[in-house]
């Protein structure tokens, strides 16, 4: 999923108080997990901001809804009477909810509520840690299921740099030594010599370092 | 500054065990008690709404960690109480406004003094700012 967290109060306040009806626009998909942009959070942050215009004597009617995922216009569309109603909305989903909704209501000032943080895993109950890059070639098969590009600090492909320490990060000591997981996994399965085959210089070119990408369907254009 | 004649109003939400209705207990404030079957019930939206309905100061009520009997209801409610306290500071409210507490139903002098620190409380920090403005 997409993880984010929401912005700061102030900072979300500070971006709404030009407008006089603002719509509180929720994802139901990948913020709603990670608590930053689902109904919840959305009747949270409407109270929070109803109390702290009204405590600095200003009036904002705030609009609530969540739909299902922001990504898609076909969900997108149920919000389509209350963006109507409203002079500006505050999207609670990622950058690409943001985004969708800023093409499909080209008259609506769309506002981010939510940071959006990374592509990741809920490690247990209210954590949730980093474990894709996107990099658009996945390596996992190689690696046993765990990627080196997002989980090693320094992004080594052949081998540890020495520096973990009782199989934690010497940068983070939080975080755990991605080589000694994948080490660990390889032993398990069975195949640490599959460890032996060098890995050349990663080709960033399918990255976003390779410029904005675009993934094509023919089979679904009609 | 609460001005002679002004009745504070607090919110109170408890769970069954934390607690019993004892009208004497609110001399000097109008309370407005919510039940709840647990404190794991203790939403933070619930709080919020409680300062948007006019609450001056809202009381939580929850059992003693070790004596939750559904185990995790007080650590729980404690955590959120934590996060919306934080977001009424962020807000300008004043997080104090906002207390938890862990009683035992019997322990009525106990609940008494709550009540008691709570309106000494609200006479330093003021009625809901947020409320009187427009109410």
């Amino acid at each position: 999923m997409i993880t984010g967290s929401q912005k700061p109060l102030k900072e979300i306040a500070t971006l709404v108080e030009p407008y006089e009806r603002i719509l509180i626009l929720g994802c139901g998909t990948c913020v709603k997990t990670c608590f930053a942009g689902g109904e919840d959070e959305v009747a949270v942050l409407a109270s929070a901001l109803r109390l702290y215009f009204k405590k600095n004597y200003k009036m904002v009617a705030i609009d609530e809804l969540t739909i299902e995922r922001q990504c898609e216009n076909e969900f997108i569309q149920e919000a389509s009477f209350k963006a109507g109603q409203n002079d500006a909305i505050l999207s609670l989903a990622c950058g690409a909810g943001v985004q969708a909704l800023a093409k499909r209501f080209a008259k609506s000032p769309v506002l981010p509520g939510v940071n959006t943080t990374f592509i990741g895993i809920q490690e247990s109950p209210g954590i949730f840690t980093e474990e894709c890059s996107g990099c658009g070639n996945c390596g996992l098969a190689v690696f046993g299921g765990i990627c080196p590009l997002t989980r090693c600090s320094k992004k080594l492909l052949n081998g540890p740099c020495g520096g973990s320490c009782r199989g934690k990060c010497e940068i983070d000591a939080d975080t755990d030594c991605a080589w000694q997981l994948i080490i660990d996994r390889m032993t398990l399965l069975g195949q640490l010599d599959n460890l032996a085959t060098y890995i050349p210089p990663k080709n960033w070119s399918t990255s976003l370092s390779g410029g904005p990408r675009k993934l094509i369907r023919e089979d679904h254009i009609i | 500054m609460i001005q002679a004649g002004q009745q504070p109003k607090i919110t109170v939400f408890h769970c069954l065990n934390s607690f019993r209705e004892t009208p004497q207990l609110f001399e000097g404030c109008q309370a407005n008690i919510v039940k709840m079957a647990c404190s794991s019930m203790t939403q933070d939206i619930y709080l919020l709404k409680a300062f948007e309905a006019g609450a001056d100061a809202v009381i939580v009520l929850v059992c003693p960690e070790q004596a939750c009997r559904y185990a995790e209801g007080s650590i729980r409610a404690k955590k959120r109480v934590t996060r919306v306290k934080a977001l009424l500071d962020e807000i300008g409210l004043d997080g104090e406004r906002l207390s938890l507490f862990n009683t035992m139903a019997e322990e009525s002098v106990a609940l008494r003094h709550i009540i008691q620190t709570t309106l000494v409380k609200l006479d330093t920090i003021g009625l809901n700012p947020a409320f009187n403005h427009y109410n």
